[in-house]
């Protein structure tokens, strides 16, 4: 079931475009990220879902209802940024008048709001919240969203401002959330809490959407696999290899790096004629971060109909000098030359 | 106490449950004591404790009753001395004012003894009509009779309560108490005292002009005024709770509930009027006032919260704010109490439902419900309009920005502008507005020479409809909202000035008070075919003039604010033309 559908949908403030006609849709259940530098158009594009802002063209569908239907908003938990919170309220007090908008029954609303923070493990319910921390206040915001029970949640950066510790929380508590049925929406820029948690993501920028997908699918779209073709002799285009640190540095070792396995047996074929050998292959794919930045500041050939590759093109035969300094790698395949064998680093180095 | 959408928060609460505890407390105790007055015991009064002059000074607040010791007055223990059917006051200012509450209290005292009587025309045989007319020539200063020489005034006696005539003295100060003693029966009227040389008619039932209290409901007004004092500090409050949800975005969470801004705002704005509400019965209960009192105020508590729901819109801050609400505080407080200063004088004085106040506070007054009408309805139209602005912005788009107030003026104007039939719409809601503003004008105006006024008040009444018909249209078009085509500005002002004219008609219920037959009343409201002029058979002549001003003007509007500024001039000057134009020949 399609929970939202989003087509052509634009905002302008002024003359300034938020949003420049974004189509997008999410399935019931599924983590849909919205990723973006500031000012992407992320923050608007969930108001434009949440009904908090107008869009000035398109459709946005949530539920069914066109998402300025107030009656939308009764299946909606949404969470802004920051957790402006009534301060002279308790937890209790607080979550009861929100049930009480959404027309929650009191005896249904006290077991919901109960069993959330027993969940959220928040322990101070009838303290109040200007006295309470960053994070147990961002409990409570959550807890606060679920107080209708929705089928929809919109989170804008649920996990902002937040320790490692209570971040993880909240993004464990999300898959918690999704696995429960809930769709969830959010958006962030920190791209290691949408590969933890998302099943899809669209990525923006300047206000439109330049990728979009699984992250598997976007890096296999958007990212570049290159090969290190590591020699014992100098071929052309190689330097000698510092990569590894100097306490690793194998002597006499030199680094060419292709973007093919073609590539790779010519400086295989170059290595061995002038006496030669290669000792080592790795294959790296970049990160989605490393996809992000260069999506985001228009380098892939994909992001945009204007965006090129604007860095290290390979020569013609597929050899490219290696850059000084290489962003982190998330996949290592190793490769002697009596084979090949293939390493996971484990991800994200975050 | 429920803190519902967090509109009370702890602190408010307790601060306004502690002012309301206070003023319970005042008012009960003020009301245990026989009500509340300034002057209480305040003129010392010797009279024997079987004097028949005993009853009304115990009853006045203001005079106390003490032991007629002969030596009493000249130890300064006593004002005035009854004693041996004379009235013997100190030559003092005081001693004066002591003798005249006396006269009032016993005539309060008469009159109360009169209206206790079955036979009405017995007790009250002659209905005199009183009118006050400007004098040419100065009645003589005349002085106090200082008969006793020994720094006392001997001041003519009265009767002992048996009397029937109650003469109260003559212009030598001889008493004729005896006389009245002998005439009549028990239980009559007491006998004035009159202030020896003041009242040349003698008797104590007249006066002098210098005697005659003035037309100006001091007493009554102070109490009115009293009404006024908690609102000022209710709407600091209000004000503030409102641009809170805005600073810390708190406004959000709620318009992502299922409820509408509407619900919001009178979530947020009931629980101040509903503490308006309880401090007026309160204050109504204490000085006297009765529903009509609690019922006038009402309309001005409604327009003090509207006017700080639609200032802490607009604001951006704080600061911004205690400008808006000062402002809001200072004009309302001026706009409703200046007037009501003139409560028995002109009926230009019921544009302010403080007059309605002042005149329920008065015995034997009594306000009309067309006069009513005519003095709430428009505090509760511009104080539904000002609401109805302030919710059209009470969304996350203009709640959360920094725009200037001018600007957040237009905003709030334009987002109850979606299609063209909005503007006329517009226009008419901008009648109260326009009405209060030209009432201002007649009131302030009111005081100067007719033959200077009136051409500067025809100008005013110009500038303020051209306002009102045309603000709108420029926002429409500066956001967008239409675009910036002449034939689309044409049609925009035809309707605009339709709307208006509409809308106009509504200040028909002017006449309800008669304001049209005052010179002023006819400048101001004549041209809008109010009164005479509709009688004149050119009720559409308005419709023309407005709609080709608001013409005009719109088509400034279409192109920039410098073109605006320069059709509006334009615009003000037709409209004056033409008022003068219907003053000089049907006004």
């Amino acid at each position: 079931m399609t929970m939202i559908r989003a087509e052509g949908l634009r905002k302008t403030y002024g003359d300034f475009p938020a949003v420049v006609g974004s189509d997008f849709a999410v399935e019931g259940g599924e983590i849909f990220g919205i990723v973006g530098p500031n000012g992407a158009g992320k923050t608007t594009t969930l108001k434009m879902l949440s009904g908090l802002v107008e869009p000035t063209d398109g459709v946005a569908e949530v539920a069914g209802y066109d998402a300025g239907d107030p009656e939308m908003r009764r299946n909606l938990g949404f969470l802004p940024e920051e957790s402006p919170l009534y301060e002279d309220m308790t937890p209790r007090s607080y979550l009861r008048f929100f049930a009480d908008l959404y027309d929650v029954p009191r005896a249904e609303a006290t077991e919901r709001t109960e069993r959330t923070l027993d969940r959220l493990e928040l322990a101070h319910r009838e303290r109040r919240l200007g006295d309470m921390s960053k994070g147990m206040k961002r409990k409570v915001a959550i807890a606060r969203s679920l107080v209708n029970d929705p089928d929809l949640l919109i989170y804008d950066e649920p996990a902002s401002g937040l320790d490692p510790l209570t971040t993880n929380y909240v993004l464990e508590f999300t898959r918690e959330l999704a696995d429960r049925g809930k769709t969830v929406v959010f958006s962030a820029h920190n791209l290691y809490h949408v590969e933890s948690v998302c099943d899809r993501i669209v990525i923006m920028n300047r206000g439109e959407i330049i990728a979009r997908g699984t992250v598997p699918e976007i890096r296999e779209e958007y990212g570049e696999t290159t090969y290190h073709v590591f020699t014992t002799v100098p071929v052309e285009g190689s330097e000698p290899d510092t990569s590894a640190g100097s306490a690793t540095v194998e002597a006499g070792r030199h680094r060419s790096v292709v973007s093919d396995m073609a590539a790779v047996d010519r400086v295989r074929e170059r290595a061995a004629a002038d006496g030669g050998e290669v000792v080592d292959i790795r294959t790296r794919e970049q990160s989605l971060e490393d996809i992000f930045l260069d999506l985001a500041s228009g380098t892939t050939p994909e992001a945009g109909s204007e965006r090129g590759r604007q860095q290290t093109e390979p020569s013609a035969d597929g050899v490219r000098a290696p850059s000084g300094g290489e962003r982190p790698e998330t996949e290592t395949v190793q490769a002697t030359p009596e084979g090949s064998r293939t390493e996971r680093d484990g991800g994200s180095e975050r | 106490m429920s803190r519902s959408a967090g509109i009370v928060d702890r602190r408010t609460a307790v601060l306004g449950v502690l002012a309301l505890l206070l003023a319970g407390t005042i008012l009960g105790a003020g009301l245990l004591g026989g009500g509340v007055a300034l002057d209480r015991d305040v003129y010392r009064v010797g009279v024997a404790a079987d004097s028949p002059y005993r009853a009304p000074v115990e009853r006045s607040v203001a005079l106390d009753a003490r032991s007629p010791d002969a030596d009493a007055l000249r130890d300064g223990d006593v004002e005035v001395l009854i004693r041996d059917g004379e009235f013997r006051a100190v030559d003092t200012p005081k001693g004066r004012a002591a003798l005249s509450e006396l006269r009032s209290a016993v005539r309060s005292h008469n009159f109360e003894q009169m209206r206790g009587e079955e036979n009405g025309s017995a007790a009250f045989p002659v209905v005199t009509v009183l009118q006050y007319v400007s004098r040419d020539d100065t009645l003589p200063d005349e002085a106090f009779a200082d008969d006793g020489g020994d720094g006392e005034v001997v001041v003519g006696s009265g009767g002992d309560g048996s009397g029937g005539d109650g003469s109260g003295g003559d212009a030598d100060g001889s008493g004729d108490g005896d006389d009245a003693a002998a005439t009549g029966g028990g239980g009559g009227p007491l006998g004035v005292p009159a202030l020896s040389g003041i009242n040349p008619l003698g008797g104590g039932g007249s006066g002098s002009p210098a005697e005659i209290q003035p037309p100006f409901p001091f007493g009554s007004l102070v109490l009115a005024f009293v009404f006024l004092v908690p609102m000022n500090f209710v709407v600091q409050a209000y004000g503030s709770t409102m641009l809170n949800e805005r600073i810390n975005r708190r406004g959000e969470l709620l318009l992502v509930a299922p409820v509408s801004p509407g619900d919001i705002v009178a979530g947020k704005t009931l629980p101040y009027l509903v503490a308006m509400i309880a401090l007026t019965a309160l204050i109504a209960l204490g000085v006297g006032g009765s529903l009509v009192s609690v019922a006038a105020v009402l309309p001005i508590a409604l327009l003090f919260l509207a006017a700080t729901f639609a200032g802490a819109m607009f604001a951006r801050s704080f600061k911004e704010l205690t400008f808006v609400t000062v402002t809001v505080s200072v004009f309302l407080t001026a706009y409703t109490f200046v007037p009501a200063i003139f409560a028995n004088v002109t009926p230009i004085a019921l544009i302010s439902p403080l007059t309605v106040v002042v005149r329920d506070l008065q015995p034997l007054e009594s306000v009309s419900s067309g006069a009513f009408a005519f003095a709430t309805a428009p505090f509760v139209l511009c104080a539904g309009v000002l609401f109805l602005l302030g919710i059209g912005i009470y969304r996350e788009e203009d709640l959360f920005t920094q725009r200037a107030v001018p600007l957040k003026l237009l905003d709030a104007l334009d987002a109850r502008v979606s299609r063209p039939r909005d503007v006329a719409v517009l226009s008419g809601l901008s009648i109260p507005f326009v009405f209060v503003a030209e009432l201002l004008a007649v009131a302030v105006l009111f005081a100067l020479p007719v033959s200077l006024t009136v051409p500067l008040l025809l100008f005013v009444v110009a500038l303020v409809e051209e306002v009102a018909k045309s603000l709108h249209i420029y926002a429409a078009f500066e956001s967008g909202t239409f675009p910036r085509v002449r034939r689309v500005a044409l049609v925009l002002g035809a309707l605009s000035g339709l709307g208006f004219f509409v809308g106009e008609k509504f200040t028909a219920v002017s006449q309800v008070v008669g304001l049209p037959e005052l010179a002023l009343g006819q400048a101001a409201f004549a041209p809008s075919g109010i009164g005479v002029f509709s009688a004149a058979g050119l009720l559409f002549a308005p419709l023309v003039l407005h709609v080709v001003t608001a013409g005009l003007t719109s088509l400034g509007a279409m192109r920039d604010l410098r073109w605006y500024g320069v059709a509006f001039v334009g615009s003000v000057a037709v409209h004056t033309a033409y008022n003068l134009t219907v003053v000089s020949y049907f006004g």
